[in-house]
């Protein structure tokens, strides 16, 4: 293969992994941006949408289109909780981030140990999942993959809707600006973050089935969707859609750029390095604007 | 509206007007020790109370345990004489008691109209257009300065946006917290007179809370004075004129 068409596959490589990681970022960041609250559990919830629809797909024997959006709900039903039962608890009583930190920490090795508990270890496949190998001139891609760019695209625009044009999505947008004014305004914060996590969550589903149907899900899949989630959201700013957005596609482009030099399992390393290098030269993320006072 | 007073009977307040926001042994504070300790307020309707104190005397504390935003270790709080203590600010901004905090009161990365907008989240849809008209008149230059980003606006304009904001929901009380912080001297001016005009103009029963007695004396009906958590006065405005009274209490 000649050098332009591998750095053309590279770079579309690199668009399908950036989707993934903006897909988790997205969903991470709108629970983080309004919240506050550093959800690490984010991640077995993830992979619990990955689980429902393997239980409902497998075991329930349903179609694909019933257990998908089954899974979805299943895993926005688990953020969901995970606030009512956990973090509501800490906030109402003015916990400090470091201790919802902490908590959320302990629910992420819990659901974590759950999963593998319940389900096992084993990599859980759905045994036929629709994949076709597209070719489009020098590129080769899979219609899972091709799945991934066109679910970012449906997210952002669905959820960029919700925040422009709805009562619901304004006030995650001041909760966002200003928690404390959101609060003296009158918004019931406490339900605003139920939404949120339920939104956030049902959002964390999608790449998490679109990866079972790639790949197969694992208890231990959690951890990197919450980091590279977590990563996205940072590189791209908090607080803003389109900074996730941007920041998933540019990790996954840095990412899959590198590979063209650097043998792959030095890919979480390039997170990591670009990580650090947005945290020292734009603290607030590329396309972050928020100016702490 | 039927809370708009005219401007002589809005000044000729007289003690007998119904208490309207009302604190009875209310402590309140962050951890173990209060803040503030078994606090008697009663805030009459239509006045201008003017809660004056040192740093630390509590006073923001006691504006935060009235709205809402702190929960009280003790006592109550009243409106309208039926019980609100421990309800959230979400409620007691439905019943029409506003606050605005200190310093920058306002969403700093949003447009100034949409913090205008956010000020009437509770308020009726049909409604919004009218007090925003309202608040416009108020302060025109935040109409001109309608679609600029809130946190790039000047402290005395984000001053008056952080009020505009709290009047956006029509409130029957306004609670202030030290609206000329920060601000230099002839902008203080403009923001007293325009909480003045509010109160006028609405009949809006004013809580503000100040630092500086110079400030708010003259607009004020009524004064209390806070010391390390507890009220040592509470009464006219003319004796603490005295320089000398003033010195005793604080």
């Amino acid at each position: 293969m000649e050098a332009g068409s591998l750095l053309l596959q590279l770079l579309v490589n690199g668009l399908i992994n950036g989707s993934h990681y903006a897909l988790l970022g997205i969903g991470f960041g709108f629970i983080f941006a309004p919240t506050k609250i550093t959800h690490f559990a984010y991640g077995p919830v993830y992979a619990i949408g990955a689980y429902a629809t393997w239980a409902a797909a497998t075991m329930l024997a349903l179609p694909l289109a019933l257990a998908i959006p089954l899974g979805i709900v299943v895993c926005a039903l688990a953020g969901v909780a995970s606030y009512l039962f956990l973090y509501r608890a800490f906030v109402e009583r003015g916990s400090t981030p470091l201790v919802i930190l902490i908590a959320s920490l302990g629910l992420f090795i819990v659901l974590e140990n759950l999963i593998g508990i319940v389900f096992g270890t084993d990599t859980k496949v759905v045994p036929d999942a629709p994949s076709n190998v597209i070719l489009l001139g020098p590129i080769v891609f899979t219609s899972l993959q091709a799945a991934q760019v066109v679910c970012l695209g449906l997210v952002s625009a669905a959820l960029y809707a919700f925040l422009a044009f709805t009562r619901y999505g304004k006030a995650v947008m001041a909760m966002t600006d200003n928690l404390e004014m959101a609060r003296i305004v009158g918004i019931d914060t406490a339900r605003v973050s139920l939404v949120a996590f339920a939104i956030g969550s049902a959002i964390s589903a999608v790449p998490a089935i679109l990866i079972l149907l790639k790949e197969g899900a694992t208890p231990h899949m959690g951890f990197t969707a919450v980091f590279m989630g977590f990563v996205a959201m940072i590189i791209g700013g908090i607080g803003s859609l389109r900074g996730a957005v941007l920041g998933g596609l540019a990790l996954g482009i840095i990412e899959n750029a590198g590979m063209w030099k650097i043998p792959t399992e030095w890919q979480s390393v390039i997170a990591f390095v670009a990580l650090f290098l947005v945290l020292v030269f734009k603290p607030t993320g590329l396309f972050g604007t928020k100016a702490r006072r | 509206m039927s809370q708009s007073f005219g401007l002589n009977e809005a000044n000729g307040k007289s003690n007998d007007s119904p208490t309207h926001l009302a604190a009875a042994g209310l402590s309140a504070g962050y951890g173990d020790e209060p803040v503030v300790r078994g606090i008697d307020l009663a805030i009459r309707k239509g006045e201008v109370l003017l809660v004056l104190g040192h740093n630390g005397a509590g006073k923001t504390t006691l504006m935060r345990a009235l709205f809402g935003l702190l929960r009280p270790t003790q006592g109550k709080v009243t409106y309208l004489g039926a019980d609100i203590t421990g309800r959230t600010p979400a409620q007691n901004v439905r019943d029409g008691i506003a606050f605005v905090p200190q310093g920058h009161g306002i969403f700093p990365t949003l447009r100034v109209q949409t913090n205008l907008e956010l000020g009437a989240f509770v308020a009726d849809k049909h409604l919004t257009g009218e007090r925003l008209a309202t608040v416009y008149e108020l302060f025109p230059i935040l109409k001109e300065r309608a679609d600029q980003i809130g946190g790039t606006l000047s402290g005395g304009q984000q001053q008056m946006l952080a009020i505009g904001m709290a009047l956006m929901h029509a409130p029957q009380v306004l609670l202030l917290d030290e609206p000329s912080i920060g601000l230099a001297p002839n902008l203080v001016d403009r923001v007293m007179q325009s909480v003045r005009i509010i109160n006028q103009r609405f009949g809006t029963t004013i809580v503000m809370v100040e630092q500086s007695v110079k400030y708010g004396l003259p607009i004020a009906d009524r004064v209390a004075v806070l010391k390390t958590g507890r009220k040592i006065y509470d009464g006219d405005p003319a004796p603490l004129h005295d320089r000398v009274e003033l010195m005793k209490l604080y």
